[in-house]
């Protein structure tokens, strides 16, 4: 018999990879794939028809408008879907997530634009039997702070209810967030509805409007506090009054700045008109060209050479205009409402205006103030949800909760309260999404966040999640999001074919991701 | 090798469990002492899953008491008798396939830098304690956040073994290690037991189908039948077709041949 003397292990037939094999056995591999594809897609398909560049930014895709509405819409969609992605992970699913953002929405709306009570109904019997109601408690002005922290009782609440009724009765939560879905939503149109019968709200709509603008509040010197629009609509001579305590060096730069404007608006309007009136002589041209008039052709093209318009005068910049730029400057006096609400980097984006100009529009102004501070909520929940999951004790429960719960629970994991945890956490993630949308635009609306528990859920798988549970990764989520809020309006652009193509796109991505995640998951088994 | 001077590691007297009416274990006495492979053995139905059901808290006894190291213990749930220093590593393993060495390692039990569930793991100190008691007990893994589905049936068993030791068993209960593993794997899961058995003060509980299996590494025998001890002894004491008689729960093979010849 020949026997080898070596003594091989079992360990040895696990090689170990090189850096490349490493990378490309990673689950998100993937999906950054196609995340590339759609960013290269949504860059070159928005450069106009007729210009040519290798550069992706230079169409209208990732201007500075482009970028600042693409990651709105992908990091709002990127928050919900860490609370649906950790969800799975755990080994469940919340489909109320869409119904939880409507309702939190109106919740917060109607506390900002009502107040906040606490109204018992009982039973009256004097004059026939009919509901009394008793106001326990009422607060007018609930500051936006105490409206999140209200909302979020409610809505955490619910979440817990939900997990609880999961994880006591052992039924699907497909089944159990189903019926929060249509509970939710019912539950916001009938409120919306009762609350909507006063005189100065449309009867019976199911939106909530006229909010102020609470993340526009600004502490205007002399004036106290009022919305921005409000100050800037003052008098000019209490204009001229806040402008005077105003240190001469901001006043400087702020009329520095204008006096860019101007002169870049008026560029931008010489531009324009000669270039409305070189195009009559340019088709001209062409015609003369085509009709063989040679004679006509040297005219016209001398013509073209020497066109000549007065270049347009800029505006002179007033004291008035530095005063309405300063009141710009000035920081919210409602710094929670502006958290969620407000912008963010805007001095970089001011940088990109000037002295950079890139971050400037076809009439020479400003593009784009900053990005949506959603983009910052969205990244500080994406770190937290990375350390906690790949980083500590929680996440080892979170991840084998879902991989297999028996041995979870047989090394002492309290699974049931991990898999509460996550559907409070879900409930958190919309909440955070509605308040979002409360803040930047003023208004509620029984109907926001339709849909929404798909996306997210579509968004996590997309990134790698598999279903049933186990395994996945925060990149992925985010990735996934990406890839959901791209597809949208890199299809916009391609140029002769229907924008819904989009849907097209996401519904093979989705199985493909799917079948993809589900091939790793079997690899992982060793079932492959 | 049997130290059969030393005082048992566990050790049950007249154990009964009944299942309402059913009795399942009727006294059952039995002593394993440290350093040694105990093999449990018996047809399906014979005690052997309620025995070490009962022994490692999650059946309470009906009668009859455990000891461990001379003192009696009573177990109301799993947790104390893993506190008392039984570990059990069940055919399922109680891993997560989907997740690294490391993780499984420590799951429900990991290394933090504080108290809290949100603390940080000490990852890197959990990487080197998982590949160290892997190692002792003789397997040694090239990547600690290898997926624990991609190891073969043998390093899984032999990764529940080292944890169990790792957090304080000083009792392993091994329930059908050997079954549905291919030959050689089986032979790994063997090894791993004889290092167990090298490290001298644990004492191993084994329970097989297998009569080869248990000639080839243990020390001492119970036999089962129907929720009683039909026979027991050392290695030496026991001859070859006594162990393949006392597996048949006391039928001779000859009987047997007469049953099939009809």
């Amino acid at each position: 018999m020949n026997t080898s003397e070596t003594t091989r292990q079992e360990a040895d037939r696990h090689a170990s990879k090189s850096w490349f094999a490493t990378i490309f056995a990673r689950p998100e591999i993937g999906p950054i794939g196609v995340m590339l594809l759609l960013f290269g897609m949504l860059g070159y398909f928005s450069i106009p028809a007729g210009e040519f560049s290798w550069n992706p930014f230079a169409g209208e895709g990732f201007n500075a408008l482009g970028i600042r509405n693409n990651l709105k819409v992908i990091s709002q969609l990127a928050i919900i879907a860490l609370g649906a992605g950790l969800l799975i992970i755990a080994g469940e699913f919340d489909l109320s997530i869409g119904s939880m953002i409507g309702f939190a929405g109106a919740c917060m709306a109607m506390i900002l634009r009502w107040g906040f009570s606490v109204i018992i109904p009982y039973l009256s019997f004097e004059g026939g039997i009919h509901l009394e109601f008793f106001t326990l408690l009422h607060i007018p002005d609930v500051s936006p702070l105490g409206a999140l922290l209200i909302t979020l009782c409610f809505t955490l609440f619910f979440g817990w209810l939900q997990g609880y009724i999961v994880v006591k009765s052992g039924l699907p939560s497909f089944i159990v967030t189903l019926g929060g879905l249509f509970f939710l939503r019912g539950l916001t149109e009938v409120s919306l509805r009762s609350f909507n019968h006063r005189p100065d709200q449309a009867k019976g709509a199911t939106t909530v409007t006229e909010i102020p603008d609470i993340k526009n509040i600004v502490d205007v010197p002399g004036h106290g506090e009022m919305e921005r629009e409000a100050a800037k609509a003052l008098p000019e001579t209490d204009l001229l009054n806040i402008l005077k305590d105003v240190p001469a060096d901001t006043v400087a730069s702020l009329s520095e700045r204008l006096a860019h404007t101007y002169q870049r608006v008026a560029d931008a309007k010489t531009a324009i008109m000669t270039e409305r009136g070189v195009k009559p002589l340019e088709r001209a041209l062409e015609n003369a060209i085509e009709s063989g008039n040679e004679q006509m052709v040297t005219t016209i093209q001398d013509k073209i050479a020497t066109f000549k318009i007065d270049p347009v005068v800029a505006k002179s910049v007033t004291d008035i205009d530095i005063a309405r730029a300063y009141i710009d400057t000035l920081h919210s006096a409602r710094p929670i409402a502006n958290f969620f609400g407000g912008d963010i980097m805007e001095p970089v984006f001011d940088w990109l205006y000037f002295p950079i100009d890139w971050n400037t529009n076809n009439f020479g102004n400003q593009f784009a103030q900053g990005l949506y501070s959603c983009v910052m909520i969205c990244l500080i929940m994406a770190l937290l949800c990375y350390v906690v999951l790949s980083r500590t004790q929680a996440g080892n429960w979170i991840y084998s909760t879902g991989g297999n719960l028996m041995a979870a629970k047989a090394n002492g994991v309290p699974t049931n309260k991990v898999k509460i945890a996550l559907f409070v956490f879900s409930a958190f993630c919309a909440t955070i999404f509605a308040a979002c949308q409360v803040f930047e635009v003023n208004t509620a609306d029984a109907a926001r966040g339709n849909l929404k528990e798909l996306e997210a859920i579509a968004a996590a798988v997309i990134g790698g999640i598999v279903m049933t549970g186990g395994f996945g990764t925060v990149l992925g989520i985010i990735v996934g999001a990406f890839i959901f809020g791209l597809a949208k309006e890199a299809f916009f652009y391609i140029p002769g074919i229907d924008g819904s193509f989009y849907r097209v796109f996401l519904g093979l991505v989705i199985v493909a991701s799917a079948l993809l995640n589900e091939n790793i998951r079997k690899r992982i088994m060793g079932a492959i | 090798m049997a130290i059969s001077d030393a005082a048992p590691l566990v050790e049950t007297r007249n154990l009964v469990k009944k299942f309402g009416a059913f009795t399942a274990l009727n006294g059952v006495s039995l002593k394993v002492y440290p350093g040694e492979v105990h093999a449990l053995l018996g047809d399906n139905g014979a005690g052997k899953s309620t025995l070490i059901k009962v022994l490692s808290g999650v059946f309470p006894a009906t009668d009859g008491e455990i000891l461990v190291e001379g003192k009696a213990v009573k177990f109301a749930s799993p947790r104390n008798a893993t506190e008392a220093g039984i570990g059990t590593v069940y055919q399922d393993l109680a891993l997560n396939p989907l997740s690294s060495v490391t993780r499984n390692f420590f799951l429900g039990r990991e290394l933090t830098h504080f108290s809290s569930p949100f603390a940080l793991m000490k990852m890197k100190e959990m990487h080197r304690i998982a590949a160290e008691e892997m190692a002792k007990i003789g397997i040694t893994i090239t990547d600690p956040e290898q997926a624990v589905g991609t190891m073969s049936g043998g390093q899984r068993q032999t990764l529940a073994i080292a944890r169990a030791i790792y957090f304080g068993a000083k009792v392993l209960i091994l329930d059908e290690p050997t079954s549905a593993l291919g030959q050689k794997q089986q032979m790994e899961v063997l090894k791993t037991i004889r290092r167990v058995q090298q490290l001298g003060d644990i004492a191993i509980i084994l329970i097989t189908h297998n009569e080869i299996h248990a000639r080839l590494i243990a020390d001492r025998f119970t036999f089962l039948s129907l929720g009683e001890v039909i026979g027991s002894g050392t290695s030496k004491d026991l001859e070859g077709d006594d162990i393949k008689r006392l597996m048949a729960g006391g039928a001779e093979i000859g009987d047997l041949a007469k049953e099939l010849a009809v």
